[in-house]
């Protein structure tokens, strides 16, 4: 059968398409979805961009950290802080846009406490953006993950996404789609990757929003 | 198609690449995210962190192979892996993780067509989504654009046959 043929069938959905009809057909009703033509919002290429830049490896090399001369310490310090003040410079404009971001301070239980860090929490359009900065934190074992949850007071918890920092201390990004008000505290649970999606109760890392009370 | 140096870029991390890969690809992406999600926060999540995915596993993507199965791959796992997350999971709940999504069984038709669309130009990209989205006849389209019924006619058909080219092998699959 002609692509003429076809063309005019998926124009008009009539004509002599002897058997391909059924897909033709689909590519028609795919056409008049919704979703087909759904417009990302403009701020998520903004997004993108932002995410790709804060998660560029910023630290210095690991044989610098653990054994290399102090100069390479030093050299290697000032590249990297070189290269966050270009990553701010080169962020500012989609930062100064957004709403201030609320600081949360993140310590260690006693499963890992040794941890510590912050979150950065930051409302957007589509849910909350949160970025963790942990310390000290060692890699999940193989055959593990953590996992970042936002946890109400009544005792439910909502998943914001999983991570490994295998790679290295870098920062990680996570989202919450329900409001940080409703579910204040944030928790880091380290779970065992052949298992079900409910929390492990292996809590290693803790923080709570500030003015919203004791836990 | 993508340019082949700016897969190789984007491969090697590069962040303008991402970019580029970002123009051609956000719109399939995220409309296979709203196919399956349903909702425009949601979808939207799923195409930031699609496109974060895609740039952390970017060495391991191989240029000579085709991109958008590739990328696609990457946005159906993310945008389930949403879906159930969003069911909220409490410590003592049995959640079953074998649920999956409504939309997904028409998941990859969306993405190619967008991906279809996407490519035609907006003269025609216009006159596709007036007549099949909107469902307008030749007429109504020419009134609403104010050029003559002929002229849209002609893109109507320029366009059908466009994505009947650009979607051979989604109508043979």
């Amino acid at each position: 059968m002609s692509d003429e043929t076809r063309s005019r069938y998926l124009e008009s959905g009539s004509g002599e398409v002897s058997g391909e009809s059924e897909r033709l057909d689909l590519i028609r009703d795919v056409l008049g979805d919704e979703a087909t033509w759904a417009e990302p919002p403009r701020r998520v290429a903004d997004e993108v961009m932002a995410a790709v830049a804060l998660q560029r490896p910023t630290t210095p090399p690991v044989e610098a950290r653990s054994g290399g001369s102090r100069w390479a310490m030093v050299v290697g310090g000032i590249g990297a802080a070189a290269a966050v003040v270009t990553l701010v410079l080169a962020s500012v404009s989609v930062i100064r846009s957004q709403p201030a971001e609320t600081l949360v301070p993140m310590a260690g239980t006693e499963l890992e406490p040794g941890a510590s860090g912050e979150a950065s929490v930051r409302p957007t359009g589509s849910g909350w953006w949160i970025r963790l900065d942990l310390e000290d934190l060692p890699p999940a074992p193989e055959g593990s993950y953590y996992e970042g949850w936002v946890w109400s007071d009544e005792g439910e918890g909502v998943s914001i996404g999983t991570f490994h920092l295998r790679d290295g201390p870098e920062p990680v990004i996570m989202w919450s789609g329900v409001a940080m008000s409703e579910y204040p505290s944030i928790w880091v649970t380290l779970e065992p990757e052949d298992e079900g999606p409910e929390a492990s109760g292996e809590v290693v890392m803790k923080g709570r929003m500030p003015d919203s009370g004791d836990a | 198609m993508m340019d082949r140096e700016v897969l190789e870029r984007f491969r090697l991390g590069d962040e303008a690449a991402v970019k580029a890969v970002y123009d051609r690809f956000g719109g399939p992406v995220f409309a296979l995210s709203m196919r399956i999600l349903g909702e425009q926060g949601l979808a939207a999540d799923a195409t930031q962190q699609t496109f974060l995915k895609a740039w952390r596993a970017a060495s391991t993507y191989d240029p000579e192979r085709n991109f958008g199965p590739w990328i696609y791959a990457i946005a159906r796992r993310t945008a389930i892996d949403i879906y159930r997350k969003q069911r909220r999971s409490v410590v003592t709940d049995d959640l079953d993780v074998a649920v999956l999504p409504p939309g997904l069984e028409t998941a990859w038709e969306v993405f190619e067509v967008r991906a279809a669309v996407d490519q035609l130009p907006d003269e025609e990209r216009q006159v596709i989504k007036l007549s099949h989205f909107d469902g307008l006849t030749h007429v109504e389209i020419a009134e609403q654009l104010d050029i003559p019924v002929g002229t849209v006619k002609s893109r109507s058909h320029r366009a059908h046959q466009r994505l009947i080219e650009l979607l051979r092998h989604v109508e043979e699959a």
